[in-house]
């Protein structure tokens, strides 16, 4: 079995994430990626014909911009604690604001409160204007605490 | 008990969206007010290295996408009914060698607002997955998309039914 916990350190030191993205089916399907500015992660769905659902707009489907937002909470947990395991859902709440275009939609995730088993991630997802959010959305993951 | 007319335009529906089509969600069956899809067992979904969270996401598009269909079942014709939020509880992880089944109910409409509800099972619905609720929004009538309607009512064929006329963007 792979360690979660050393993939973590290798993608933080080289830069590429994808390994762990690879870790999760479902992000690939969808094409998510990341990088990584200083402290801050932004996570990027690019633009894909295979992600579209209303055709006449053409938008994105809803519950792929949905899955992207929790994949990237999920992400940013596995990120920034030093769990052995991925995060586990609990609950995901998501609001839409406005149509997700056919074009690059991005997100960044904030960790409102780090308990000893549950932690609480806040995200944001926009396409021209961070200011301009087309959806927010808030989860809680169980984390398995580290080994000690 | 079953309405194959609803069935159809629902099936019709998800066609209409490529990421459905890429995910191959069918429809098992449908009446004037619930809707049943299934999730086919894909090789798409299965590369995961390891146990945990493997269908992470795809349960998410899977009750969006489930919710959405169930306002079909609800109104006389079709509607553009954006989605406002969606909330879902996860009550234990799936099996990623059998289907996942989403049964989806519209159980409220007003004037401007639908509300749904959704179970994702494996088993059986009494033995649940995942729990979801939504809200969409009803845009009235003076907001019209005739391309996607005629898709939806079966007027014109999802592949050769191009249309230069777009309907007012939501």
């Amino acid at each position: 079995m792979i360690s979660i916990t050393e993939m973590v350190a290798e993608a933080h030191a080289t830069g590429d994430y994808m390994p762990l993205i690879e870790l999760i089916p479902y992000a690939q399907v969808i094409g998510v990626n990341c990088e990584r500015f200083g402290e801050e992660m932004v996570f990027r769905l690019p633009r894909n014909p295979d992600n579209l659902g209303n055709p006449t707009l053409p938008a994105i489907h809803g519950g792929v911009i949905a899955a992207f937002m929790e994949l990237s909470a999920a992400f940013q947990v596995l990120l920034q604690t030093t769990t052995p395991e991925l995060p586990k859902i609990i609950d995901f709440s998501v609001d839409y604001m406005r149509a997700g275009l056919d074009r690059d939609t991005f997100a960044m995730c904030q960790l409102e409160r780090r308990g000893r088993r549950v932690t609480n991630c806040s995200v944001i997802a926009w396409q021209e204007k961070r200011t301009e959010p087309i959806a927010t959305a808030r989860a809680h993951f169980l984390v398995k605490p580290t080994d000690s | 008990m079953r309405n194959p007319e609803i069935e159809a335009r629902c099936q019709r529906f998800m066609d209409a969206l490529a990421h459905i089509r890429k995910l191959g969600l069918r429809v098992i069956q449908a009446d004037e007010r619930r809707v049943t899809l299934v999730l086919p067992v894909q090789d798409q979904l299965n590369t995961g290295k390891t146990n945990t969270y493997l269908l992470g996401g795809a349960l998410t598009t899977l009750i969006d996408t489930a919710s959405a269909v169930s306002t079909l079942c609800v109104l006389p014709e079709f509607e553009i009914a954006p989605t406002l939020d969606l909330r879902i509880d996860h009550m234990k992880a799936p099996t990623h060698s059998q289907p996942l089944y989403i049964q989806a109910e519209c159980y409220r409409t007003t004037r401007s607002v639908m509300f749904t509800r959704a179970t994702v099972y494996q088993t059986s619905v009494d033995d649940p997955i995942a729990f979801g609720i939504g809200t969409f929004m009803r845009l009235g009538a003076d907001v019209v998309d005739p391309q996607m309607k005629a898709l939806v009512e079966g007027d014109i064929d999802g592949d050769t039914g191009v249309s230069t006329e777009k309907g007012a963007q939501a």
